[in-house]
């Protein structure tokens, strides 16, 4: 921490500082606030609320188009998940065993529909299913998730595998584990909370995403694209509840996920 | 045994590379070609036509309202960048180097908004600007205005501040991070020398931030730019930019070689200033890596 | 097989052949830099070899050729007589002790100690008289339970050493094992495991940069430098006869005096030291009367003030800096534009010498060893510059 010189001077900034910090963070939490306080109230405004209801939840339950798209949501983030999860891992590992030049861009490749804005990666999708003349339908849709889910797998996987560093592969082999014995019995409980971690996050991100999904949607259709018809359309209250129920969903999946990754996951950190 | 360049391992071990390779072939390379492919055909109607032409790229580059479309994202995008540079890096700062207790909770907090999922903050902004949106009513409720004021959404200033609130975790994580990698003791040592904090800010923490604030203006850049939701659903009539432009040779226009060239085009700018986080920015993968 | 770990067993089961690990014009090369130039070596069944060498000197890598982690670009490796220059790490009988240990952290030790018979398909049930007799060997018994994280420094060296010895292989490898422990415990486990070595019988490949742990440990010790092998011979020969100037530097501490050659005949020669002409041991090849040339002196052969007509090299200076060492005194001697340091044990050291005093140093024809001018570039100094 800085030193004490002119501690008056310093404690002033520090305090207009952390004021200036509770702005911004109003600023980052009424929206949410808002959302949560809008799906409890019987009437569409805050003033003038009339206590509590909890009557949109209850519509949202009996909505079988909504409950049919979050069952979608489901069953696209899993097997995007599962899908990335292979690739990802392949790649992680292709990435830092494997010498070849050029790696720096290979990985910006990889990156790229993570990084790129969802309707450069929406549009190519569609372009290149359109001239296979697939339909669009479920495939699609996973076909782009499966596009952005990718990277965060791959890019996990690897910072762990350099964490970790390449000598548990090969005290495993020298004590006579063949390559297949050494990943399934050392590497792979070594990485299995960056997996688990890399996953939440991605069916988080993939559970949430409209952008590309909109590009590649048909009949069949995610949360995040159904949500976005309802507020094409008007904004029925059942929004509110609606959002509400995602944030609270979002919420849980990521304090899960920080189990797994960050400072709290220094448990196979080479160590002295 | 003869003497083995070491350069390339050998070729057997890039088997390990085929499920990525493929898939980048599949998802990304290959539809990249398509698009570019496309960019040179046009559309009559309904019809595709597949003759190569320059048509749309001229379109593009000679017809000003496409010209002045993207200008206007452009600045968008680098005046919500800037905004959100404003509000994030101070709190950065502040978590970094004024918080001791607390610091991962608050971390945490700052990341929060980043995975509460993106419709919903459209939604919350939307029911906060607008005619019965919080704002309003408050300001009816407590007299200052006798009917909701119609200048908070659907406009410029709806779609920055919605912007914004997006691009903010972007611009904190890494930042942040750059912040938290300066070794404490250098302050110490500035001080030492009689530095103040404003002057050990701007000599010390500052530069050795710059990467990570680049980078985190860069995300932020992007973002802004590509966006087309938020300018369609909260800018009204002055919400036309770049991106819902594209959007709409897939939707209602219907001209998707033309979708294509300016999707080309705001590839081949995305890719630019991605670049530039390669070369100026840090290296962290930020929020992807750990 | 017997998992009796008798020495005399193990040596009447491979009398007919004694070599345990060979060598064969070993050359590794990665990119343009070459690691390991041209290796040849026999190292014998139960002997305790140690390859000694700054960083970089190529020691871990010729290691991790024998165990097979790499291939090498050029030569053969033989293990007990049998070519395995092809064969993968998982298929030879040789077994690692890294500098970090690479303990499965998922792993409790048992579990750890148990992983190599586990890949040749032992049971547990079998393996279990196994896992414990090499924990006792360790000295570790009743730690199955504990995770590697619950383990200090000196214990996790344990586990992996045990590890690596419960297949019996054919030869141990250990890299920089003491690396990482502090000087006590380093000393401590030098004596264990040398004992460990003594009583299993079994050959141990030691990498080391540490000439006193080599010294003390090994039978034989191979001296290298970017690559080359400078020298193989015992810790005795290698410290009285070096073969170049490089490891007359690396071990122990050595005076290093310019002096010009007068003559050489075939049992020593003389050289001009500052004005002063010096009986030197015989020369080496390649070294000419009339050149320059490198003469050492080891700073314990070099007497202060001897007795006359008791030593063939005398030679008066003034004496400079004295440090108190401890057990000893080190003088630092000049004439002319040359430097001789002396350490004297502190029981014989002349209390009266001061700074500033004309004092006579002496030194045996055969402690006066000498170089080619060439070699000077390998030598290791200490000094401002050499930082």
């Amino acid at each position: 921490m800085s030193s004490v010189k002119g501690s008056g001077r310093l404690e002033r900034r520090g305090v207009s500082l952390k004021l200036y910090g509770l702005l911004i963070f109003i600023y980052l939490y009424l929206p949410l606030m808002v959302v949560i306080v809008y799906s409890f109230s019987p009437t569409k405004t805050i003033v003038g609320m009339t206590g509590m209801t909890g009557k949109w939840y209850v519509e949202l339950v009996q909505d079988k188009e909504l409950l049919k798209a979050v069952l979608h949501s489901f069953e696209v983030g899993i097997t995007a998940v599962v899908l990335a999860l292979v690739f990802g891992t392949a790649g992680a590992f292709f990435i830092t065993k494997v010498r070849f030049p050029g790696k720096g861009v290979f990985r910006a490749l990889v990156m790229l529909p993570f990084v790129l804005p969802g309707i450069i990666m929406g549009l190519t999708l569609l372009i290149f299913i359109k001239n296979l003349n697939i339909p669009l339908s479920m495939l699609t849709i996973l076909m782009g998730h499966v596009s952005f889910t990718t990277p965060i797998v791959m890019f996990q996987v690897s910072a762990r595998l350099q964490r970790m560093g390449p000598n548990f592969q090969f005290a495993a082999q020298d004590l006579g584990a063949t390559p297949f014995k050494t990943f399934w019995y050392v590497t792979l409980p070594m990485i299995r909370t960056a997996l688990i971690g890399a996953g939440l996050l991605a069916f988080t991100v993939s559970f949430d995403e409209i952008v590309i999904s909109y590009f590649l949607t048909g009949t069949w259709t995610t949360l995040p694209v159904y949500l976005y018809g309802m507020l094409r359309f008007g904004l029925s209250p059942k929004v509110y509840a609606v959002s509400g129920l995602i944030l609270i969903f979002s919420l849980s999946l990521i304090l899960l996920m920080t189990k797994y990754i960050g400072r709290s996951a220094e448990e196979f950190k080479v160590r002295r | 045994m003869e003497l083995k360049k070491s350069r390339f391992d050998p070729p057997r071990s890039y088997i390990r590379g085929t499920p990525i390779i493929l898939w980048l072939l599949f998802l990304v390379v290959v539809p990249l070609i398509f698009t570019f492919a496309m960019s040179f055909y046009s559309s009559e109607g309904l019809v595709l036509e597949k003759t190569f032409t320059l048509k749309n790229y001229k379109v593009f580059f000679t017809d000003p309202v496409y010209a002045r479309i993207l200008f206007k994202s452009l600045r968008l995008a680098l005046g919500t960048s800037m905004l959100s540079i404003a509000m994030a890096y101070p709190l950065a700062y502040m978590v970094s180097f004024k918080m001791v207790r607390g610091r991962n909770l608050l971390f945490m907090m700052c990341i929060i908004p980043l995975w509460v999922s993106y419709l919903v903050r459209i939604i919350a902004w939307r029911s906060i600007l607008g005619n019965r949106g919080v704002i309003n009513s408050l300001l009816l409720a407590i007299g200052i205005i006798q009917e909701p004021l119609r200048i908070f959404l659907y406009n410029r200033f709806a779609i920055a501040v919605t912007l914004t609130y997006i691009c903010i975790p972007f611009v904190f994580i890494p930042v942040y991070t750059s912040l938290e990698k300066i070794p404490r003791n250098i302050l110490n040592a500035a001080s030492d020398l009689g530095a103040s904090e404003f002057t050990s800010f701007i000599n010390v923490v500052l530069p050795l931030s710059l990467p990570g604030l680049i980078t985190g203006f860069i995300f932020s850049f992007i973002i802004a730019l590509g966006d087309y939701i938020i300018p369609l659903q909260l800018g009204g009539t002055q919400g036309i930019m770049f991106g819902n432009l594209i959007w709409s040779q897939f939707g209602v226009a219907f001209n998707w070689p033309f979708g294509a060239a300016l999707g080309f085009v705001l590839f081949i700018i995305s890719v630019t200033i991605l670049g530039l986080t390669a070369k100026f920015g840090s290296t962290e993968g930020g929020f992807l890596s750990e | 097989m017997d998992l009796d770990f008798h020495p005399q067993h193990i040596v009447e089961l491979y009398m007919d052949d004694a070599t345990a690990i060979e060598l064969q014009n070993l050359t590794k090369r990665f990119d343009e830099v070459v690691a390991v130039d041209n290796f040849n070596v026999k190292i014998q069944k139960g002997e305790f070899f140690s390859l000694l060498g700054p960083s970089g000197c190529g020691k871990t890598t010729t290691l991790r050729v024998v165990a097979g982690l790499e291939g090498p670009s050029k030569g053969t490796v033989l293990l007990e007589g049998k070519d395995v220059t092809g064969v993968p790490a998982y298929k030879r009988n040789v077994n690692t002790v890294f500098q970090d240990y690479a303990l499965f952290p998922h792993m409790n030790v048992k579990k750890n100690v148990y992983f190599p018979l586990k890949m040749r398909k032992i049971s547990l049930n079998q393996a279990e008289p196994k896992i414990e007799r090499v924990l006792r060997l360790v000295n570790m018994e009743g730690f199955g339970k504990r995770l590697p994280q619950q383990l200090s420094g000196g214990q996790r060296q344990r586990i992996a050493l045990a590890r690596s010895l419960v297949n019996e292989p054919a030869a141990l490898l250990l890299d920089e094992p003491l690396g990482a422990l502090d000087f006590k415990l380093r000393v401590a486990m030098q004596k264990v495991l040398k004992d460990i070595q003594r009583n299993v019988g079994i050959t141990f490949v030691y990498v080391t940069h540490d000439q006193t742990e080599a010294m003390t440990m090994s039978d034989r010790i191979a001296v290298m430098k970017d690559g080359h092998v400078h020298q193989i011979a015992s810790p005795d020969e290698i410290y009285n006869d070096p073969e170049t100037a490089f490891v007359a530097s690396f071990i122990g501490d050595m005076n290093f005096l310019h002096g010009i050659i007068k003559s050489g005949s075939e049992k020593s020669a003389k050289a001009d030291i500052s004005g002063n002409i010096i009986n030197t041991r015989k020369l080496k090849q390649g070294i000419k009367t009339g050149e320059e040339a490198l003469l050492c002196i080891r700073v314990e052969r070099v007497e202060v003030n001897p007795l006359e007509g008791k030593l063939d090299n005398v030679v008066a200076c003034t004496l400079g800096r004295i440090v108190f060492r401890g057990t000893d005194y080190e003088a630092t001697c000049r004439f002319d534009d040359s430097e001789i340091r002396a350490v004297v044990s502190a029981t014989a050291w002349d209390h009266g010498l001061k700074e500033g005093d004309t004092i006579k140093i002496g030194f045996k024809t055969d402690d006066v060893i000498v170089f080619p001018k060439s070699e000077e570039k390998d030598v290791i100094k200490y000094s401002v510059e050499a930082v």
